[in-house]
């Protein structure tokens, strides 16, 4: 009871006593004023990042981690503002927010800072130890070779794995974590050259590290039982073996870095280079482009014992440009088959048929036939008995692994096989079926080129531009087509803005033609005399599986090429953003009218802001009633105005002098940038009023309601029956809210741009279902066109432009006033389409005469 | 445009002397701080608007740093700044009262956009505690 006694007196004496003096009023108006456009800034800013994670998502770009983190970091500090903003203005009201926010933003950043899993285990693990369950820690490359080495006879060089456990040790032993996060951080991946000044110093931190001395050991003492195994003094390849490649069925061809020869005096300095291979500057573009993070990747290190070969090659279990083909591939060369994948030497290519007995299909040897004089005394075995061996195995070995295998392997001098490496084959995403159906090559067509090997089927165009070294690939515009001597690795970063490939050699076992069909862009080899009939610059259509080169752009052809495949589909860096915008865009709090519309019902961020916006709002706009605020109340604007508006000052929107002791204002008075554009709009054409039509019925609502007789200022109608305008100088916030129909204009116009914004919301009005989408329609169809970004949804919409100069947003200022002045007379006849049209064409015109004077002007 | 001074605390050499050379050209006075420490030594003079402060830096972290600038010198604004973009440090740095963030790299307009706005705000509470400071000794009896 004595609680009551003491509220009411305390409001009696609010009422009398302690009511605040103008300055002080005008002092927190202001300052409310302040945080509401801070908040709107907020808004902005937090809407701007969602939108931008969102189009990451679902336009297929490239994105990295490091973008998931800023963008997120991006929005919750931006609502975290919003809600601070809001607790001002609203004198500490709605704080369960910031509950809400906690727990979104908990479950926000437990998913940014997963760890990966980080595997264990020994440093050291003899191949013959190895198995394919053991990618997790000697790397997808190791684990398969240790597991070809199982199966019975079937041979592999003998050797052991470097673990990632022992990598890790390394780099942490080091220290060189933060410092590589460091100067990843910093990567800017449209600039080339900084890509690989970066690369380079990584590398060099790495390489340049002292090896623990227990790792050294270590890795000593395994190439000393490598040496009893095979003999003393064995040379030995080291290759990098990746974990997490296998993920989403990337490939990492050729990304890293593999050293052959080594001898023990090299063991540790090669181990630290292979290591270092992580960073080469076509594996951080790789590892963007694919949608992984750099710290999802560890390197394992293979060290075999060198092959000493004969002949070496790649066979495919099947056809790699079309898995339906019933051959398997074999690319062979004489030499090491480091070669073949390189890109740099002709091979021999034979097709043998799958089924039993095998057959040479066809054979295409474009290797010289005559072997030089040195070469002649090792015993050349014959190529069709070796091709069917070699079948055999590729045959195996897709059974064993359960898919198609791309295979590496060497014959000794002894004539025995050895296989270096199995792996998945991958796939063209356009399997160029039209080619293989129809005729290989129309006898008709005088293409510029011919080409003999299809790497990567397609058909792209594009201006050529030859690279031949590391300047060149500086200088490689976006969408070029990339003309080179040979596929070498080398080249992989610039398959990201290339439209095709041609090479004057290689085959499609070399790592670029892997990367290039893993990136689905087309290309060429084998494409004699490529750099001398092309010039830089000279735009030619490449069509890689009819394998030729046309002169220009060739629509007809290039109307067979298909889209690019999503290459980030199903990486870790997508699935992490995916996850994240779970807690970020959805948008729960539709309807500020719903018992719902409550602080603890936000499940997103976008929730929240969708709360704080509404909230602040309300806050401002009821700041005038709640607190007597007479003299910066609303004040009705007189002079030569059609309707009834009303004008609150926010804080200098009023021209200096105005006498603010009135209950009116002239529009003289005003000097608020944004409102007068949209004054400028309203009052541009003579309003004719509601259709005769409908003069009765609905219409006479409106009219009524627009047309309040009660002139009088000292006798406030309700907030939400009025027009009215909340102004600052740069500033306007104008409502319209007539009956049914409520519109607001927005705009805030300065001379940073990047404040700069015009919204505009429409929603509901007195008409059926079908009238309100007709209106809807036809106003989202006038705004599109003047450059509005319009989200329509039901029978709401909204529409924005942002970070324009002034002059543009003042003109779309004017188009907004005069549409929510004219367009009601729409509601009337909105359900004749005769009727609509007509409107559209008078609105379209009106609008045109509206900005004609003032394009002039500028 | 009003003068104001800006301390850029950060212990990366190269950035700091570039950022305090190019903000001095865009009429700001500005100066470097390698560490905390330093940056707290600095503006006990009492002179900084605002403060541009790393949130990685060895020995006292930009955190601490922050939270000792607003225990001592309340009014001062502080714009952290993050290399290594992480949303514990964002956050954590506007509970503390951080005016905003900003991510390295940046470029030169936004940066002094951001210190800009950092001042209008500091400016603006100057002003309140002025006002109600003169009206404390109005209402004071004489």
């Amino acid at each position: 009871m004595k609680a009551i006694i003491d509220r009411i007196k305390k409001y009696l004496l609010r009422g009398a006593g302690s009511r605040p003096s103008t300055v002080e009023l005008q002092a927190d108006f202001q300052a409310r004023y302040r945080e509401f456009r801070s908040l709107l800034t907020a808004n902005n800013n937090a809407l701007e990042a969602m939108a931008e994670m969102e189009q990451a998502l679902h336009a297929g770009q490239t994105f990295s981690a490091a973008f998931v983190r800023s963008r997120s970091t991006a929005v919750m500090v931006n609502v975290y503002k919003m809600i601070q903003s809001l607790l001002e203005i609203s004198g500490g009201r709605y704080h369960k927010l910031k509950k809400s926010f906690e727990k979104i933003s908990a479950r926000v950043g437990e998913i940014l800072e997963q760890e990966t899993a980080v595997s264990s285990g020994p440093w050291i693990i003899p191949l013959h130890k190895i198995n394919k369950n053991m990618a997790d820690q000697v790397g997808e490359k190791m684990a398969n070779l240790g597991e070809v080495a199982g199966i019975e006879g079937i041979s592999t060089p003998k050797g052991f794995a470097i673990s990632a456990a022992a990598s890790r040790h390394f780099l942490v032993a080091n220290n060189l974590n933060a410092e590589i996060n460091r100067l990843l951080q910093m990567l800017n991946p449209e600039n080339l050259a900084a890509v690989y000044e970066i690369s380079a110093e990584i590398q060099k931190l790495i390489s340049n590290a002292a090896l623990p001395a227990d790792l050294e050991t270590k890795i000593n003492d395994a190439y000393s039982e490598l040496e009893r195994e095979t003999r003393p003094g064995v040379k030995v390849a080291m290759r990098s073996s990746a974990l997490g490649e296998d993920l989403a069925g990337a490939t990492f061809a050729g990304q890293y870095h593999t050293e052959l020869n080594v001898d023990r005096e090299f063991l540790g300095q090669t181990y630290k280079e292979v290591v270092a291979g992580k960073y080469t500057s076509r594996a951080i573009l790789y590892r963007l482009k694919k949608g992984y993070r750099h710290e999802d990747i560890e390197m394992g290190v293979g060290c075999l014992s060198m092959v000493d070969a004969i002949i070496s090659g790649i066979v495919y279990s099947r056809d790699p440009g079309n898995p339906g083909n019933p051959w398997a591939n074999i690319n062979v060369l004489r030499g090491a088959a480091q070669k073949v994948v390189m890109g740099t030497a002709p091979t021999d290519l034979f097709l043998v048929s799958r089924q039993e007995p095998h057959q040479i299909i066809k054979q295409e040897l474009h290797q010289e036939q005559k072997p030089s004089e040195a070469e002649t005394d090792t015993p050349f075995p014959p190529a069709a008995d070796l091709a069917i061996d070699l079948t055999k195995i590729a045959l195996i070995l897709e059974k064993h692994f359960g898919a198609p295998q791309d295979i590496e392997w060497s014959i000794d001098g002894d004539g025995k096989i050895h296989i270096l490496q199995s792996r998945p084959v991958v796939f063209s995403s356009d399997t160029g079926e039209n080619a293989d159906s129809g005729e290989l090559e129309n006898p008709e067509e005088q293409p510029l080129l011919r080409g003999q090997v299809t790497a990567s089927h397609g058909v792209g165009f594009g201006p050529a531009h030859l690279v031949a070294n590391a300047v060149d690939m500086l200088q490689f515009p976006r969408q070029a087509v990339l003309v080179v001597a040979h596929p070498l690795p080398e080249w992989s970063p610039l398959l990201n803005r290339a439209a095709a490939l041609i090479a004057e050699t290689g085959s499609e076992a070399g790592h670029l033609a892997t990367v290039s069909r893993e990136f689905g862009v087309p290309a060429l080899f084998g494409v004699q005399d490529a750099l001398k009939k092309i010039n830089n610059g000279d735009v030619v259509t490449v069509d890689a599986t009819y394998r030729m080169v046309h002169a220009g752009r060739r629509e007809d052809l290039l109307a067979r090429s298909k889209p690019p495949p999503d290459l980030m589909a199903g990486s870790p860096v997508q699935a992490m953003l995916r996850e994240i915008l779970q807690y970020i865009t959805p948008l729960n709090l539709t309807d500020p009218s719903s018992p719902y519309f409550k602080s603890t019902y936000c499940e997103t961020l976008h929730d929240i802001t969708r709360f704080c916006h509404e909230k602040s709002v309300e806050e401002m706009f009821s700041f005038g009633e709640k607190y007597h605020f007479n003299q910066r109340a609303a004040k009705r604007l007189v002079g030569e105005v059609p309707l009834e508006w009303w004008v609150i000052d926010l804080a200098d929107g009023f021209q200096e002098g105005t006498d603010v002791t009135g209950k009116t204002v002239r529009v003289e008075n005003i000097v608020s940038t944004p409102m007068l554009a949209i004054w400028d709009g309203i009052t541009a054409f003579p309003w004719q009023g509601p259709p005769s039509v409908s003069f009765r019925g609905m219409g006479s609502i409106l009219f009524q309601s627009t047309m309040q007789p009660g002139f009088d200022p000292a006798l406030p109608s309700p907030m939400s029956s009025k027009n009215y305008f909340l102004i600052s100088k740069n500033f306007c916030n104008f409502s319209v809210r007539l009956g049914y129909h409520f519109a607001m204009v927005e705009s805030y116009l300065s001379d940073l741009l990047t404040e700069n914004y015009v919204s505009f919301s429409f929603k509901g009005g007195a008409a059926d279902a079908r009238r309100k989408a007709a209106r809807i329609q036809l106003l989202s169809q006038i705004l599109s066109r003047y450059d509005f970004r319009v989200e329509q949804k039901g029978d709401s919409m909204t529409a924005r432009i942002e970070k324009r100069p002034v002059a543009f947003l003042k003109d779309r200022l004017k188009i907004l006033g005069y549409l929510t002045l004219h367009a009601r007379q729409v509601d009337m006849v909105m359900g004749k389409q005769r009727s609509i049209t007509r409107y559209r064409n008078k609105f379209f015109s009106d609008i045109e005469m509206l900005l004609k004077p003032t394009t002039a002007e500028v | 445009m009003t003068l104001f001074n800006v301390l850029i605390v950060d212990d990366e050499q190269e950035f700091r002397e570039v950022t305090v050379k190019r903000l001095n050209k865009r009429d700001l006075h500005c100066e470097g701080a390698e560490s905390g420490e330093k940056a707290l030594e600095r503006i006990s003079k009492g002179d900084i608007d605002v403060v541009l402060l790393d949130v990685k830096m060895p020995g006292m972290g930009g955190i601490e740093t922050l939270r000792e600038i607003k225990c001592r010198m309340p009014l001062i604004e502080v714009v952290m700044l993050t290399g290594h973009a992480s949303v514990e440090s964002g956050i954590d740095g506007m509970k503390m009262g951080a005016f905003d963030y900003l991510m390295k790299p940046m470029e030169l307009d936004p940066l002094l956009e951001k210190l800009q706005e950092a001042y209008a705000k500091k400016k603006n509470q100057q002003d309140k505690i002025e006002m109600a400071q003169i009206k404390r000794d109005m209402a004071r009896p004489s």
